[in-house]
């Protein structure tokens, strides 16, 4: 785009005396989409010389199981970004789903369980949906909002003690394999591939990336831009339930702090693999690369063998790294 | 047309209309002290511990702590932006203080030179979110909040046990009294007053409201737009390191947990006062009302013994009915 050589369109532009080189413009573009995969290389590479323990089955197996939960968790929240909102909720989902399924599937055929901990989830996603679309909340607000009512209530009904045990087809889904991909990982991949499907060439995925891209000129096309975001709410919620099973099923118990980290966490994942705060652009072939970057980034602390809050420090900077560079790149494309 | 009808009727009661218009100008400011004042008025009814004087006191101080970090909030709010890292940059900085008090063996003299480091180190990280922000154009709320994760690791870091060893006279700040009014709700009435000051009477802080109402319009005012918005990041981070320095003499360790899920709540004062999450509307008296609001509530949770894990519920719930009832008048 040579944005650069006309005259500046934005009102902000008029009055910044920055004047980048279209090279650098070029460049920074080039870095925004490529990060996560150039970051990957490098990363395996640093793991090889400084921790060969990195490549060990065992290790490469936790990795799988913890790119697909981060995966399936991110895949929500990139929709989510597309159309310009956030969701700050998914981690209390994801903690909810565990505790729903654990909690019902005593007595009750396990898919009922199953139904009620998805239709729990979209009950919340399309409150989440409501208030950002419908009410207009930032939905940062919105969304922390409903983290902090959602960890309420389940720590009000678990009186925040860890119980019950996991059921079988969880535990089979994070540990066993088929042929050699772990059957989390293959979750994962079947979740991607029916979005990414649904994305490019369905015209429900086109509506997404219209009303992000510009939400008053998809309305000016027919699109029902608060349906679509309350959907795409909804979806991301159910998404983040169904990382909760497959985590709780990996960690075997409901834990007091199950999946506090996945709101940092994917957001992070979506933004270094290209997609924007301001929406309409971004895919889901970025996110997995974001995703994958991340867990190798945070697993080698544990191997490694710093101090575990060092991943705190490492996800922040991954964060804030990334939304610097992506927000920059956007800048500079919009002048 | 209804609208001349009411205002000629209006024209010859001009004490009325004054009123209608000072209503409709500070409606959301109103609301939050007629709430504050029912649920003040309900507890002072329905529970006899609530009513004591020494109660009532112990509401205001328990507000300091948070009402401090609500202030530089609402700054950083009125500029359309959010600050997510100043309950860890309280933290960091309360952490800091006490790891140096431990290691010199809890030296008075170091007294107000570590106020003053404390200080510096919030206004510094205030002024890195500020760069950050204003450099690379991004998303504010992301912004603080990964810095806020970074701060979370390096507190940890730092300890992740209590630090003992903060010398007396450091921890009866907390308790000093003049007359009987303790110094800290002095120090409390003080930086509201001189909050409200800056936020209406001086130039910076009406760029405040400019640079978050338009940032066209403010640039074109030839307000500073980067300029102010770094202040308010800096503001923002300066009162939270008031406010870890308080917390550290309050519980007299430093604490790798203190101020735990204050960022969150110092938004929630914020929104319940009325300031307008995206920016350039509202006022700090409102900010003010929301504090004592959450101050009164957990007050009367507390002394109703409700469950802390309630206490989260009813606070998401009054959050997300909050925000959905005022609906933002920007995008009306």
């Amino acid at each position: 785009m040579s944005a650069t050589s006309a005259p500046p369109k934005s009102s902000v532009g008029r009055f910044s005396s920055f004047r980048p080189s279209p090279a650098f413009v070029r460049w920074v573009d080039l870095a925004g989409q490529w990060a996560a995969p150039i970051m990957i290389v490098v990363v395996l590479i640093i793991a090889a010389v400084l921790a060969p323990a990195f490549f060990l089955p065992t290790n490469l197996k936790t990795l799988a199981i913890q790119i697909a939960v981060l995966g399936i968790v991110s895949i929500g929240q990139t929709l989510v970004l597309l159309v310009r909102s956030i969701d700050l909720s998914v981690s209390a989902v994801l903690a909810l789903g565990a505790v729903i399924v654990v909690q019902t599937a005593a007595g009750n055929p396990l898919w009922i369980s199953f139904i009620q901990a998805f239709a729990v989830a979209a009950v919340f996603g399309l409150a989440n949906g409501f208030l950002v679309a419908k009410r207009q909340v930032p939905p940062f607000v919105a969304t922390f909002g409903m983290l902090v009512f959602i960890q309420g209530a389940r720590l009000a009904y678990t009186k925040g003690q860890a119980s019950g045990t996991v059921p079988e087809i969880l535990r089979a889904i994070s540990f066993n394999q088929v042929g050699p991909i772990p059957a989390a990982l293959l979750v994962w991949l079947i979740v991607n591939i029916i979005v990414i499907f649904f994305l490019n060439s369905t015209r429900y995925g086109r509506w997404i990336y219209a009303v992000g891209g510009n939400p008053s000129a998809a309305r000016y096309a027919g699109i029902r831009v608060d349906a679509v975001i309350m959907a795409v709410h909804m979806i991301c919620s159910m998404l983040a339930m169904l990382g909760g099973l497959v985590l709780s099923g990996y960690i075997g118990y409901v834990d007091l702090r199950l999946g506090a980290d996945y709101n940092t966490n994917s957001i992070a994942a979506a933004i270094i693999g290209g997609t924007t705060f301001t929406g309409g652009r971004g895919n889901l072939f970025g996110t997995a690369a974001g995703v994958a970057l991340l867990i190798l980034l945070l697993n080698l602390v544990v191997v490694l063998g710093l101090p575990i809050h060092w991943q705190y420090v490492m996800q922040g900077s991954v964060l804030v790294a990334a939304v610097a560079l992506q927000g920059f790149r956007q800048f500079l494309l919009s002048h | 047309m209804a609208v001349t009808v009411e205002n000629t009727r209006e024209r010859y009661q001009p004490s009325l209309r004054q009123w209608s218009k000072f209503f409709r100008n500070n409606t959301s400011i109103i609301l939050i002290y007629v709430i504050i004042l029912v649920v003040i008025g309900a507890a002072a009814i329905l529970n006899e511990n609530f009513r004591t004087p020494s109660n009532m006191l112990n509401i205001l101080r328990q507000s300091i702590i948070i009402g401090l970090i609500a202030i530089g909030q609402s700054v950083v709010v009125l500029t359309g932006g959010i600050d997510f890292s100043v309950a860890q940059v309280a933290r960091i900085v309360g952490l800091t203080v006490a790891t140096i008090f431990a290691a010199q063996g809890s030296n008075p003299a170091l007294i107000l030179p570590l106020i003053l480091l404390g200080l510096f180190i919030g206004a510094l990280l205030g002024g890195f979110n500020g760069l950050i922000i204003t450099r690379t154009h991004a998303n504010p709320f992301i912004i603080t909040f990964g810095i806020a994760s970074i701060l979370r690791g390096v507190n940890l870091a730092i300890s992740t046990t209590p630090i003992r060893g903060i010398p007396d006279p450091y921890l009866r700040i907390y308790d000093f009294k003049i007359g009987i009014v303790p110094a800290n709700v002095l120090v409390m009435i003080i930086m509201w007053v001189a909050a409200y000051v800056f936020t209406t009477r001086t130039r910076t802080g009406r760029a405040l409201y400019a640079v978050g109402g338009s940032e066209r319009v403010a640039r074109l005012s030839a307000i500073r737009y980067n300029r102010t918005l770094v202040t308010a990041y800096i503001f923002s981070s300066f009162c939270a390191a008031i406010a870890g320095l308080f917390l550290l003499a309050r519980t007299g360790v430093g604490d790798p947990s203190a101020a735990e899920g204050m960022d969150f709540q110092s938004v929630v004062a914020v929104a319940l006062g009325g300031i307008s999450l995206y920016g350039g509307r509202g006022s700090i008296l409102g900010t003010l009302g929301g504090v004592l609001l959450l101050a009164a509530l957990s007050n009367v949770f507390n002394l109703l013994q409700v469950n802390i894990y309630y206490q989260q519920l009813f606070l998401g719930l009054i959050v997300l009915i909050t925000v959905a009832v005022y609906k933002s008048p920007r995008s009306a």
